[in-house]
């Protein structure tokens, strides 16, 4: 049964899903209502606002019973690795594998929203120390203690160095809880220096070899671990087929987000659209299932750009969003204060552009790595947003903190000059604790006067 | 035909009633806030009413803005005070570069274009140390009102230095001075300057030229000098200041 697009409330979402369901709707195993996660604490579900394709409710439904996927995983006899600190690099190579499947704990710093804070993960974390001049990434070591929202990997990862200096601290805390991690190092990328050899990465950046090839290194060093982890051997065609595999991911969300982002009007709410790309990064426990669910939400957004349907009136504000949200409810506070959005970089932007292919798959993905928008200069970040501004046409920009994230003190600030030097188009930063709430009001105000700055803008 | 501006703040509301035509100001009126902000501000708007002998139906249009701006039933609806700022503020003075507007609970600076619309802005974000808020705590210790605690300041050539970085210490912090014999001019003008030091460093390094201040703090002696001051330029105060947000609303409403 298809429905005219529109943003529904969780309750208007189960009188359609009852609907559907008696009309024949066939799910994945994983499928249901969606109110039924609220029954299991995710009460920040009852504040949301959702889009009522079937492709949605796939998307909501897979990212929500991730715990029981890496469960069912286990009792399959799958071996499981967290993949922390990475945003898209070592879940491709331990994919490579056919019996590891890798994760993101650092995906326990949405917990906090999405309970509601009643889980009691940042109280955990503060008992350890790591308080609230952390991120709320900090939730991640009650997740641990508590293993009561995912089982305790067989094998950690992390990558260290150039990364969130909050995570090092964060992930050495839980090393020292008797977690033992494998780290891997990643140095501040640098642009070449004259005369230097240097490497083309994907997304338009350049490094010196020498760091490709450090990466590369560590890279070799972790291959094994996965080997002995999975008793199978990670060969060049085994790693090869795992980036061919990852691309097949990357290829889908970077068709969606071009689809999405550049149509007018409006054809996926913001919220979906986040989640549909943090699939990039972790594949939400299964790449393959990942690549199926996404190419649902692709399949109803070609179909609702091929008839100019909508979820949004026409005209919205066009914003580009910086950084992901601690509070989901942020997404679609945009919306009701009469934006869209039209483009992002959600720290992980790297993540949409193809591992290249035809070169070897350790260069390929230390190049991967190296193209990671945390460890490169800001003014690369900031060079990137601009471009992509440009290609989707949004007429602002918002740049959302997250309260303790090391990066994001100096970063908005370097990224929001260049925005309004180069592109002279409005910009705000507003920061997004995991619940909004007590902020709610100010951070209506803001989003409503950049809408109303676009707005003037366009009369003139 | 007549429009209403009405700005719903966190210490008052403002009113203004408006001849769309013309563009001048018919009345307007200033009521405390309490907890029934929708019920306050419609008294107060039929009372304005009354006074020009209308009633509601010759009212074309109402726009509510301020931070209770979405609870104020009778709007036909609603923008953010940073856009009737900076539409008041225009109409009662021409190329005004930057707005400084500090109210009871939160401040902004606003920075216009040379057509007199918003080209950004920056709020304060969680704290009410850069806020009137922090001026009513600290008149409280000195059991004075807000217009005096200013009187106060403006005697003073020596502010006290205010370190605290939240209000709640600072309350703290400003009873240790008292204890310690400084004189309550100099921690009034230190007060002062605690704000004007923040919303300065909010501006930032961007801040076009002539700078103007609004806002029910505006009205305070001194704050204009202590901004000044901390900002290292002029900064004039627009004339009512309290009203000016209820002014844009009221322009908006008119279409003007």
């Amino acid at each position: 049964m298809i429905e005219a697009p529109r943003m529904i409330s969780l309750g208007e979402w189960d009188a359609r899903h009852a609907d559907l369901a008696a009309d024949g709707l066939k799910e994945a195993w994983y499928g249901g209502p969606i109110s039924r996660h609220v029954d299991q604490g995710d009460t920040r579900l009852i504040k949301l606002r959702f889009d009522n394709s079937v492709a949605a409710l796939g998307l909501w439904n897979f990212l929500l019973t991730e715990e029981e996927r890496l469960l069912r995983a286990r009792e399959e006899g799958y071996k499981l690795v967290g993949a922390m600190k990475d945003l898209g690099t070592v879940p491709v190579l331990a994919y490579s594998a056919s019996r590891l499947r890798a994760f993101y704990p650092d995906g326990a710093w949405w917990i906090p929203c999405v309970m509601e804070l009643n889980a009691g993960l940042l109280g955990i974390a503060d008992s350890l120390g790591i308080d609230d001049s952390f991120c709320p990434v900090r939730a991640m070591l009650g997740a641990f203690v508590t293993e009561a929202h995912f089982p305790i990997p067989d094998l950690l990862t992390c990558s260290v160095g150039a990364t969130c200096d909050d995570f090092s601290v964060i992930a050495q805390r839980l090393n020292g809880l008797g977690y033992p991690i494998h780290w891997w190092e990643i140095p501040a990328r640098r642009r070449p220096d004259s005369g230097e050899a240097a490497v083309r990465l994907p997304g338009g950046f350049e490094a010196p070899r020498e760091q490709v090839a450090m990466v590369r290194a560590e890279l070799e060093r972790l291959r094994p671990l996965f080997e002995d982890l999975s008793g199978e051997r990670l060969d060049e065609t085994a790693c090869a087929a795992g980036i061919r595999e990852a691309n097949k991911v990357r290829r889908i969300l970077r068709e969606l987000r071009q689809l999405a982002y550049a149509a007018e009007p409006c054809p996926m709410p913001a919220l979906e659209l986040l989640i549909a790309e943090m699939l990039a990064i972790h594949f939400c426990s299964d790449r393959d299932e990942s690549a199926r669910v996404l190419a649902g939400l692709l399949n109803e957004v070609r179909r609702r750009v091929d008839r100019r349907l909508g979820v949004l009136p026409e005209g919205a504000a066009r914003v580009f969003w910086v950084n992901p949200v601690a509070d989901l409810h942020a997404m679609n506070l945009l919306e009701e204060c009469g934006g869209r959005i039209c483009g992002t970089d959600y720290l992980f932007c790297h993540a949409y552009d193809e591992i290249p292919e035809g070169m070897e798959s350790m260069e390929a993905l230390a190049r991967m790595a190296l193209a990671d928008p945390m460890i490169g200069p800001a003014a690369d970040r900031a060079d990137r947003i601009c471009r992509d501004i440009e290609l989707f046409g949004a007429e602002a920009m918002i740049i959302s903190r997250i309260p303790g994230a090391s990066h994001c003190a100096t970063e908005g600030v370097l990224i929001s000059e260049a925005v309004r030097s180069r592109l002279d188009i409005p910009v705000i930063e507003v920061e997004v604790p995991p619940l909004i709430d007590p902020v709610e009001a100010t951070v209506r105000t803001r989003m409503e006067a950049l809408v109303e700055m676009v707005r003037e803008r366009r009369k003139s | 035909m007549i429009t209403a501006g009405i700005d719903a703040g966190s210490r008052a509301i403002k009113i203004v009633l408006l001849d769309s035509g013309s563009g001048r100001i018919l009345a307007a009126g200033i009521r405390d806030q309490g907890v029934e902000q929708d019920r306050r501000a419609a008294e107060l708007l039929d009372e304005l009413l009354e006074e020009q002998g209308v009633d509601r139906d010759g009212v074309s249009a109402v726009v509510a803005t301020g931070y209770g701006r979405n609870i104020i039933s009778l709007a036909d609806r609603t923008v953010t005070e940073i856009t009737c700022h900076a539409r008041g503020v225009g109409h009662v003075m021409k190329d005004v570069g930057t707005i400084i507007e500090i109210g009871g609970q939160d401040s902004k600076v606003v920075r216009l274009s040379e057509t007199g619309a918003v080209r950004d802005f920056q709020m304060n974000d969680r704290c009410a140390a850069g806020t009137g808020r922090f001026l009513e705590v600290a008149a409280g210790i000195f059991d004075v009102d807000l217009q005096t605690m200013g009187e106060m300041a403006t005697r003073s050539d020596k502010p006290a230095a205010i370190s605290s970085m939240c209000v709640v210490f600072a309350e703290t912090e400003i009873v240790g001075l008292l204890a310690s014999g400084q004189p309550p001019e100099g921690i009034a003008a230190g007060v002062q300057a605690s704000i004007a030091t923040r919303v300065a460093s909010m501006a930032g390094r961007i801040v076009n030229d002539p700078v103007v201040f609004t806002g029910g703090v505006a009205l305070i002696p001194g704050m204009d000098l202590a901004l000044g001051k901390a900002m290292g330029r002029s900064v004039s105060r627009v004339p009512k200041p309290q009203l000016t947000g209820a002014l844009g609303a009221a322009l908006i409403a008119a279409g003007r």
